[in-house]
């Protein structure tokens, strides 16, 4: 792995913002629908997620950790407010810049249908450079395949692959371009413990190792725990910081919101649910 | 959704159950059709246009019937009965000259005998024959119809021309116009022109006239003279004439009148009433052509419905599939196979009954337009009301409902079929290509088709057996779509991924997905590019054999020939090729005329000619026996049909003339090849006596030694301008002039197949549409790791492209063989061309991927404009 991190070049922490943060959302509002029915999914949040750091956003079913998500990565926008990727604000640029933005500075993890059923292993790995016509770089391709283990399966089609084998598959595509940060939206979702056990490892090294930024969506403290910190939300709203978490503190804070829950505050934010 | 579950519990049985349910099945039909209307509007048009064209066809065939029916009927209703030669010789075979049959001239001396037959108001003789108008620039008039000359009737009834202008003529050379006629040619009354009968006479127009209150019959041009100028020109000989027209007295019958007529007439004579000679002349006028034309057009119909089956089925396979997971719900609930099938098929006969219903409006509103529109480019069909018979709204509507149920009823048992476990299961296309049965019937249904087809074609020839064969070789192209489609996508599509990286690697890779859908989808468009490719072969083989024809018989080295429409023109005068031979450039001019007689009792076409100076302007190939002494008794035949009746030179060989003469004539030469020269060469001298109105169709002229084709050309011009400036051609100019038929003949297919290729092009907008729906999750997954729009866009189309190239090609190969096949089995005797024209099959290939980069359009759009949110979050 020595290997991975020395050739760590190209665009990683240094080219993020003077603050340090690779990714970051300033006063962020989404609002969804008009008057009456009108749904604050995100209600003023400010945050940063530093280089080279894993960051995981948690919090209750609808509280907008998943919109936020979509909207700091430049899949969804922002009602007001703006969102950063390094020094570029997304808000500027329209469908084909952040579409360009997305393959080339953006690694995703889905939770499920992340890869293209009738694209091979491989191909599917250099997806995002294909798009964008740039030349794999074959060496980092080809640790890339060694540290995710897939060597093996380069031939097959995702359909033959296990659930663990295909979220590993789209680790390594993320990967593939040396992107700057890496959003993962509960990519251990569909997971077995075990499987989804070696996906966040593989998230952890690809930060430690390889000095990649990592930002992963999930509301299981188990994997929060693998995130060098976390950040909680509820109603919209950033409400705790946490760093160096386990899983057990996540879990007791996590209780938190379920308590408040019950206290009669409904979970907002309709149709943002991951 | 309880009301299924409870009716699926029921034991079946139960009369309000069974009903119950049946509501049900309808219900979650119509849900369904309500929710994915977008879905099936690739099937409602199809079935929309396939309906309409084949009612509209109907409608306006009626209509046409019926207008020129009571036009007939109206412009004849004052003759009650005529009288005309018995004996009627019609020529088969191929060949040029009247297709209708030829009756001897009624002696006029008959009418005087008839008008003494009690009950007998008016007689009249009419005479009848070719008259070319020469319009006021000097050129022949063009016209799609017979260009008709005759005796101006004064007596009341038995016109059915009237003068609107002017008078009747009186003088000589005076003569009247129809007023179609009249204005296509600029002639005006006052005006002197040329009428060719075909020898040019000079004429004056006196009076103006419509053809009952049209201003002429169909197309026909007419030209009303005296009768003494109508004897002279158009009749072999003074004193005869085409017909006798006779009118009944108040209270006397047609039946009555025509009986007591009959009884007057001598032998070889005969007397029939108003209404048959009207009928007559009705259906060889316009019955035939509308026959034609309304069979050919029922037939493009059927080939856009068939293409629209292909299409309709597969709509419904894809929808079936796409909802396994709903109609697994429904089983799961409790709703039985019947009720799912119910349901699919409820949502069938919803748009099936919408789009008939609409195509039958569509087809009657086609009918009034192109009842508006035919005059107005110059088809002058009579006006009349709209003809709407039951039988032109049942046919469509049947065959409409057919088409849509029939498609969607495979689907719907599948869907019945559903295992109620599916609801658990990942819903997931087809991808299964060709199975081994599949590969297994459909290469032996190809190897059985291919055989006969070929087997039909060059041993033989035998049409049926062919014909049989290509539908079996098509059927076997339909059935090893499947297989097929896999290798020729992967084939086809290796460009694509290769020029357009990763986009057109995707693209190739999703018309691959499922093997099947891709097949039918392509076959839809292969259906319409074979027909398109037939006729293609048929049309460039035809303009092979005819080039072929004129190269090897044509030895002179200019042409004039006569207007080829029909029965239409008047033909080349007689006299023309004797005047040209006078010119101090010509070597040597011949003229070919036409006649008719009855060889051993089976009509043929006789070439009227001098047979010596022939041999010298057509390569007539090895003749035995001599051409130069045929003289008033002897003839000659071509090798090929001497053989087949049995005649050799030296034979003696009766004909009979349609004046009723039987004359016994020898053999004097047989002849290799017939080409230009036609099957039978009699001497003028011997045709004269049986002669009606001579005409030839071609004049042969060789220069003399020294003159330029140039030179030569412009002196013949020059000469034949008193004849009505005939085209002066050479040998290419002559074939390509013979050969333009075909090329209208070809567009008008084409125009008429560009209704089916629009559907089939329809089918791949649907399946892509459908498609794209069904892979909402994957492009908002490519979205979102940087596809742009335009590379999105580009996918979908270069998918649409793939399988467009994949059904054009399939076409094209499959059309080329058919029709090669189609021009061995109809070449009897074996001196066809065949021809593959590499442009024009170059360019069908080119349009149908560019039809299949326009068919990917709009979904390549609705691809685009996706939300990438929404299609990541879809379920």
């Amino acid at each position: 792995m020595s290997g991975l991190t020395a050739r760590h070049t190209g665009p990683g922490p240094a080219a993020g913002a003077e603050d340090g943060t690779a990714a970051r959302v300033v006063d962020a509002a989404k609002v969804y629908g008009t008057g009456d029915a009108a749904v604050r999914a995100l209600d003023g949040v400010t945050v940063g997620f530093p280089a080279g750091r894993f960051t995981a956003i948690m919090g209750p079913s609808g509280s907008g950790k998943s919109t936020l998500m979509h909207c700091a990565a430049g899949l969804d926008s922002l009602s007001s407010g703006s969102a950063w990727i390094g020094g570029t604000e997304l808000g500027t640029l329209g469908d084909r810049q952040l579409t360009l933005l997305r393959r080339e500075r953006i690694g995703f993890v889905f939770q499920a249908f992340n890869l293209v059923p009738t694209l091979t292993v491989a191909e599917n790995v250099t997806l995002p450079l294909d798009l964008a016509g740039r030349r794999p770089d074959a060496e980092w391709i080809d640790a890339l395949i060694d540290v995710v283990g897939l060597r093996d399966r380069l031939r097959h089609r995702p359909s033959e692959l296990s659930g663990g084998q295909q979220q590993r598959v789209a680790v390594a595509r993320a990967l593939a371009g040396r992107p700057e940060v890496v959003f993962a939206d509960e990519p251990t979702g569909n997971l077995d413990s075990r499987s989804g056990g070696e996906v966040l490892a593989l998230l952890g090294r690809a930060v430690h190792d390889m000095g990649r930024t990592v930002v992963m969506v999930t509301h299981d403290p188990v994997a929060a725990a693998h995130a060098d910190e976390v950040v909680f939300l509820a109603d919209g709203r950033l409400v705790d910081m946490m760093t160096a978490p386990t899983a057990g503190r996540v879990l007791d804070r996590m209780k938190a919101f379920d308590t408040k829950a019950f206290d009669g505050r409904p979970a907002g934010g309709g149709g943002t649910s991951s | 959704m309880n009301s299924p579950t409870r009716a699926g519990g029921t034991p079946a049985g139960s009369r309000s159950a069974s009903t119950g349910a049946g509501r049900a099945s309808l219900r979650i039909g119509l849900a369904g059709l309500r929710a994915h209307k977008r879905r099936f509007a690739g099937t409602f048009v199809a079935v929309f246009l396939g309906v309409a064209f084949l009612a509209g066809t109907m409608v306006m065939g009626d209509t046409l019937r019926a207008s020129f029916g009571k036009l007939f009927a109206d412009a004849n209703s004052g003759t009650d009965t005529v009288v005309r030669g018995a004996d009627e010789v019609t020529a088969s075979g191929p060949g040029p000259g009247p297709g209708q049959g030829t009756r001897e001239p009624v002696p006029t001396g008959l009418v005087d005998a008839i008008r003494k037959v009690p009950g007998v108001a008016a007689v009249a003789p009419v005479i009848e024959g070719a008259g070319e108008l020469v319009k006021a620039d000097g050129k022949s008039l063009d016209t799609r119809g017979p260009t008709v000359a005759g005796n101006w009737i004064d007596e009341p009834g038995l016109n059915p021309y009237k003068l609107v202008e002017g008078h009747a003529p009186k003088a000589p050379g005076e003569i009247v116009v129809n007023r179609d006629a009249a204005r296509r040619g600029g002639l005006e009354i006052g005006d002197r022109t040329l009428l060719r009968t075909p020898d040019p006479v000079h004429v004056t127009v006196v009076g103006v006239a419509t053809f009952g209150n049209e201003d002429g019959e169909g197309q026909t041009t007419y030209a009303g003279m005296t009768r003494a100028d109508a004897e002279r020109y158009l009749m072999p000989k003074p004193g005869e004439a085409t017909t006798i027209k006779v009118r009944a007295g108040p209270g006397i019958s047609q039946q009555q009148l025509t009986e007591r007529v009959a009884k007057v007439l001598p032998a070889h004579y005969e007397a029939i009433t108003g209404t048959q000679a009207s009928d007559e002349t009705q259906e060889s006028t316009s019955g035939a052509f509308l026959d034609i034309f309304t069979t050919l057009l029922t037939v493009f119909a059927g080939i856009a419905l068939l293409v629209a089956t292909f299409s309709i089925h597969n709509t419904f396979a894809i929808v079936v599939a796409q909802r396994t997971r709903e109609n697994a719900l429904l089983r799961a609930l409790g709703a039985t196979r019947r009720q799912v099938l119910g349901s699919t098929m409820a949502e069938a006969a919803a748009v099936a009954v919408l789009a008939t219903a609409a195509g039958l409006l569509g087809g009657i509103g086609i009918a009034a337009g192109l009842q508006a529109l035919f005059p107005a480019v110059g088809f002058p069909f009579p006006k009349g009301a709209l003809q709407i018979h039951v039988l032109a709204l049942a046919v469509p509507l049947a065959v409409g409902l057919l088409v849509c149920l029939g498609s969607a009823a495979s689907p719907a048992v599948r869907a019945g079929r559903t295992a109620p476990v599916a609801a658990l299961r990942e819903s997931a296309t087809d991808t299964s290509g060709g199975s081994r049965r599949r590969a297994a019937i459909g290469l032996c249904t190809a190897v059985a088709g291919v055989a006969m087809t070929v087997g039909g074609a060059a041993a033989g020839p035998n049409l049926p057996l062919t014909a049989l064969g290509a539908v079996l070789t098509l059927a076997a192209f339909v059935v090893l779509g499947p297989v097929a489609s896999s290798v020729a996508v992967r084939v086809l599509g290796a460009p694509v991924g290769r020029l357009r990286g990763v986009t057109g690697s995707l693209a190739r890779r999703n018309a691959l997905r499922s093997p099947k859908r891709t097949a039918a989808t392509a076959t839809a468009l292969m259906i319409g590019v074979a027909v398109v490719s037939v006729f293609t072969v048929l049309g460039a083989s035809m303009k092979a054999t005819l080039n072929q024809t004129v190269d090897r018989s044509f030895a002179g080295d200019v042409a004039i020939s006569a207007q080829v429409y029909g029965a239409g023109g008047a033909g080349l005068s007689p006299q023309l090729a004797t005047t040209v031979a006078e010119l101090p450039e010509v070597q040597d001019s011949v003229g070919l005329g036409v006649g008719v007689a009855e060889v051993d009792g089976a009509g043929r076409r006789l070439t009227v000619t001098d047979p010596a100076a022939l041999s010298r302007l057509l390569d007539l190939g090895k003749v035995q026996g001599s051409l130069a002494h045929l003289g008033t008794t002897q003839i000659a035949v071509a090798k090929d049909e001497a053989d087949k009746r049995g005649l050799a030179a030296g034979s003696r060989v009766p004909l009979t003339f349609a004046d009723g003469t039987r004359v016994d004539f020898t053999v004097g030469a047989v002849y290799d090849q017939a080409g230009l020269a036609g099957n039978y060469l009699i001497s003028r001298a011997a045709w004269e006596p049986h002669r009606v109105q001579d005409k030839d169709t071609l004049v042969a002229i060789d220069f003399r030694d020294g003159v330029s084709t140039a030179q030569g050309k412009a002196a013949v011009t020059e000469a034949v301008t008193a004849f009505g400036s005939p085209d002066v051609q050479t040998k290419s100019e002559y074939a390509t002039s013979s050969a333009a038929g075909i090329d209208t003949f070809l567009t008008l297919i084409y125009a008429l197949l560009a209704l089916a290729v629009l559907i089939a092009l329809l089918g791949i907008a649907n399946t892509l549409t459908l498609a794209v729906h069904e892979r909402t999750r994957e492009l908002g997954l490519l979205r979102a790791v940087g596809q742009t729009r335009g590379q999105l866009r580009a996918m979908v189309r270069w998918e649409s492209v793939v399988v467009a190239a994949f059904g054009t090609a399939g076409g094209l190969g499959l059309g080329t063989f058919l029709g090669w096949a189609l021009v061995k089995a109809t070449d009897g005797s074996g001196t066809g061309a065949f021809a593959v024209p590499p442009l024009p099959l170059a360019v069908v290939l080119l349009v149908g991927v560019a039809a299949g980069m326009l068919a990917g359009w709009r979904p390549a759009r609705r691809a685009a404009r996706l939300d990438i949110l929404r299609a990541i979050a879809t379920e």
